[in-house]
């Protein structure tokens, strides 16, 4: 019996020493672990300084878009503006023109008249001096003409500028493209900084209301003088007017690019 | 018989220029729409209008939708469109035909293209 609880005992203590053994193999796994455990802790320790101001970086870009999307809109209503009071004096010296125009027209009829009484003048008193120089220094039908062309180039011109102001709407759309491409941006970016910090989520619901947000644009619009797409809308047209059957119309349109 | 032209855009300038343009051609009678609800509206509201000139890219509804409305429309579906616009790509064109509008401006225009364009629309269409 004694020799039975002697032989468990010693089997206890292989056991124990078995465990012991298991116990020191991880601590000395734990000492090799230790220094690759130091690396990343100090590692993130670094990481972590970085990461706060990569998200302070991100949350003051994303704070500073809807500023620029205000500058945007600035721009835009500034130049509405100033093509409007560009459009409000074309529009006085068109008409001013136009009433030029008519004055002319009266003047016109008047020295068509005097001009007959003169010719009917100088024939009837040939001798007379005075009534020679008279008819010499008249205004005459040719030098009115002279004075028309020249109001007629000048109403040309604010034609030409009034045209030119459509540069306004085109910028216009151009500038709403640039919005939304910065809007998007911000989305994306505040997206970021909800994943690193719930406050971006609040900076972009707090966003205050743009009206070129609402503006429709078109991306591609440019403002060019050379036609070709008035061409190419004038040769599509002509060809759809041509085209007799809805299979011509479907063939023409089937190859769009 | 009288034109009285529906001139539909949602920059007051481009609609400024567009009457602007009319006037110079000879035209005097237009009602004003800032995007193609609000000229649905005026449609509606005024049977004399026998002319549309609409932009493309409006907010609410596009000129495009206006186009499609207004054919649908057994009442309106005859009115002329000439559309005036900054999209000047072969797709847009073809999207606008197919549409039906009757006749296609690229901005910027001059009065001469804009006068052309009006001038083929009444030769081919009875107004």
């Amino acid at each position: 019996m004694f020799n039975g609880v002697q032989m468990e005992m010693s089997l206890n203590m292989e056991k124990l020493f078995e465990k012991l053994g298991d116990l020191k193999s991880f601590f000395v796994y734990g000492q090799k672990l230790i220094p690759t455990l130091q690396k990343i802790m100090d590692f993130i320790q670094d990481t972590v300084p970085l990461l706060e101001s990569v998200n302070k970086s991100i949350a003051e870009s994303t704070a500073k878009i809807p500023k620029a999307s205000n500058q945007l809109h600035s721009v835009s209503s500034a130049t509405e503006m100033a093509t409007t009071e560009i459009l409000d004096l074309v529009d006085g010296i068109s008409n001013e023109l136009n009433s030029i125009f008519t004055k002319v027209d009266e003047v016109k009829t008047k020295v068509q008249n005097q001009s007959e009484l003169s010719k009917r003048l100088k024939e009837k008193y040939p001798d007379d001096q005075d009534i020679q120089d008279y008819i010499s220094h008249s205004i005459t039908l040719e030098e009115l003409e002279l004075f028309q062309s020249v109001s007629n180039k000048i109403q040309e011109s604010v034609m030409n500028i009034t045209l030119a102001l459509q540069v306004q709407d085109i910028t216009s759309q151009q500038l709403s493209s640039v919005n939304h491409l910065i809007n998007s941006i911000q989305e994306k970016l505040a997206g970021l900084l909800i994943d690193l910090n719930s406050n971006g989520k609040e900076k972009i619901v707090n966003k205050e209301e743009n009206p070129l947000d609402k503006a429709a644009f078109n991306e591609n619009a440019r403002y060019q003088k050379n036609n070709e797409s008035q061409k190419l809308a004038d040769e599509l047209i002509a060809q759809t007017n041509s085209s007799k059957s809805q299979e011509e119309i479907d063939k023409l349109f089937s190859n769009t690019k | 018989m009288a034109l009285k032209f529906l001139v539909v855009d949602d920059s007051a300038t481009m609609r400024r220029i567009v009457l602007n343009s009319l006037k110079q051609i000879g035209h005097e009678s237009f009602v004003e729409a800032s995007d193609g609800r609000d000229a649905l509206n005026k449609l509606s509201a005024d049977d004399s209008i026998n002319f549309i000139i609409t932009d493309w890219n409006m907010p609410e509804v596009s000129g495009l939708d206006l186009v499609k409305t207004v054919r649908a429309n057994p009442k309106t579906a005859n009115i002329p469109i000439l559309m005036v616009t900054t999209r000047g790509m072969k797709e847009d064109i073809v999207e606008a035909l197919n549409a039906k509008v009757n006749n296609y401006v690229v901005k910027p225009f001059t009065p001469q293209v804009l006068r052309e364009k009006i001038e083929q629309i009444i030769s081919s269409v009875n107004v």
